[in-house]
């Protein structure tokens, strides 16, 4: 009947409206964190630039010894990948980006021979290995929203023990970078052995011509390698909280602007669903008025 | 003019910059003293609290390892020292009371941990050790390094 049609549409209106109130405020808590974690990641850039600095400094001041720590090894056996995703959903491709490129690079190690060992970063992607039933050595959660040095340094802790106990020849990165507002990608990064960044002389800094290490470089580089991971996983922690902030804000106003839409479409096929049952009261008001005066 | 510039810089942000007449820190060869001209040096930093002669007087930091870079800075005569480290702060700004509790805690977590697989107990000395720093900066205020 007309009437049941219409209390149907009135209900599903009630629930859009309830469901844009939802992703409006998840939208604007997003975009309020987003300031904030961009700003942590300015914060953070001088002191990755200077790790990166020495790391450079170590690797042209002594390059054979550097060449053990730095190299990428011919042989790898086992890599250690980390994935870095959020803790929660709803918040457009992020997740998904992080985790399909992590799958890429599982696939490519295997088919390489290399053993890929899983360690999860935020409680999306260890839900994604469990559902597909492949093991994963740890999941590291509870911190994606806002990482602080503590989670990077337990996270680093427990990456590089494998590495230096010889298990493992590398440890992998995949998370999302934040370029800017309006681009962020996913990518994959080496994290062990050191890579010396492409910036080989920085303009400012004047560390080129003789440098002196103090202890030898050799042994610079031995304590340099994990606050250097520890550096690289916590800016990765940053600017994929920054990444994970912007993606949700969009999805959410995309999410709100749908809700708008079909709270107005639902509006009008129910304002002409009610005018159809009101038309045809009539119809049959007039039709029985008629047919009782035809039967006089 | 010869001078020297003094960064203090964290994962979390820049902790201190300004100019001054020294840097003492030191690291694992032992203490050392960066004046204005250093020559270009990069190097560690063991734990332990860090000395600047400000003008404004000596301003003292609980540094939790590190490293230090002594270069050329972009000034003609002019040197930069930057203390790298993945946790410092401010004499000032520790509270004592604080890092005697987190001392205990670790303690505690640590006499926990004994049998485990080394990696918690490995983490709760750091924390031992990062509140004893904090409590010897703290109580030695404006001690040389």
């Amino acid at each position: 009947m007309a009437g049941g049609q219409e209390r149907v549409l009135r209900r599903r209106i009630k629930s859009v409206n309830s469901t844009r109130k939802i992703t409006k405020a998840m939208e604007l808590i997003a975009a309020s964190q987003i300031p904030r974690s961009t700003a942590r990641i300015v914060a953070n850039r001088p002191y990755r630039r200077g790790v990166e600095r020495i790391v450079v400094a170590a690797a042209l001041g002594d390059p054979v010894a550097a060449a053990k720590l730095i190299a990428t090894p011919e042989r790898v056996d086992v890599a250690l990948v980390l994935v870095i995703t959020g803790d929660r959903g709803l918040s457009g491709p992020y997740n998904n980006g992080a985790l399909r490129a992590g799958e890429r690079l599982v696939n490519e190690l295997t088919s390489r021979g290399t053993r890929a060992r899983l360690y999860c970063a935020g409680r999306k992607s260890a839900a994604f290995y469990r559902f597909r039933g492949v093991a994963v050595e740890e999941v590291f959660s509870g911190f994606t929203d806002r990482p602080t040095f503590e989670d990077a340094r337990t996270i680093a802790y427990r990456l590089a023990a494998p590495y230096l106990s010889g298990e493992a020849q590398q440890i992998l990165l995949v998370s999302t970078r934040y370029h800017s507002a309006g681009a962020q990608g996913v990518e994959v990064q080496q994290l062990l052995p050191l890579v010396v960044p492409d910036v080989a002389v920085d303009a400012t800094a004047g560390l080129h011509g003789y440098v002196e290490f103090e202890p030898d470089v050799d042994e610079l580089l031995a304590s340099l390698a994990p606050r250097a991971l520890e550096s690289e996983i916590f800016s990765a922690l940053l600017e994929g909280a920054a990444a994970f902030h912007t993606s949700q804000q969009r999805a959410m106003a995309a999410a709100t602007d749908n809700a708008d839409d079909l709270s107005q479409n639902l509006t009008r096929v129910m304002n002409r669903a009610r005018q159809d049952s009101i038309t045809n009261e009539i119809m049959e008001i007039v039709g029985g008025a008629e047919a009782l005066r035809s039967g006089k | 003019m010869a001078s020297l510039v003094v960064e203090i810089l964290t994962p979390e942000g820049p902790l201190w910059r300004g100019e001054a007449s020294a840097l003492m820190a030191r690291s694992t060869v032992g203490k050392f003293t960066v004046l204005a001209q250093h020559t270009a040096t990069v190097g560690d930093l063991v734990a332990s609290v860090v000395r600047v002669e400000a003008p404004e007087g000596p301003v003292t930091f609980a540094v939790h390892s590190g490293f230090f870079e002594v270069a050329p800075g972009p000034e003609v005569g002019e040197t930069r020292a930057t203390i790298l480290a993945s946790v410092a702060e401010l004499t000032s700004d520790i509270d004592v009371a604080r890092a005697q509790a987190a001392k205990e805690r670790y303690e505690a977590e640590m006499a926990e941990s004994r049998d485990d697989d080394g990696a918690r107990y490995a983490l709760a000395a750091q924390g031992v050790a990062r509140a004893e720093l904090r409590l010897a900066a703290a109580t030695r205020r404006g001690a040389l390094a």
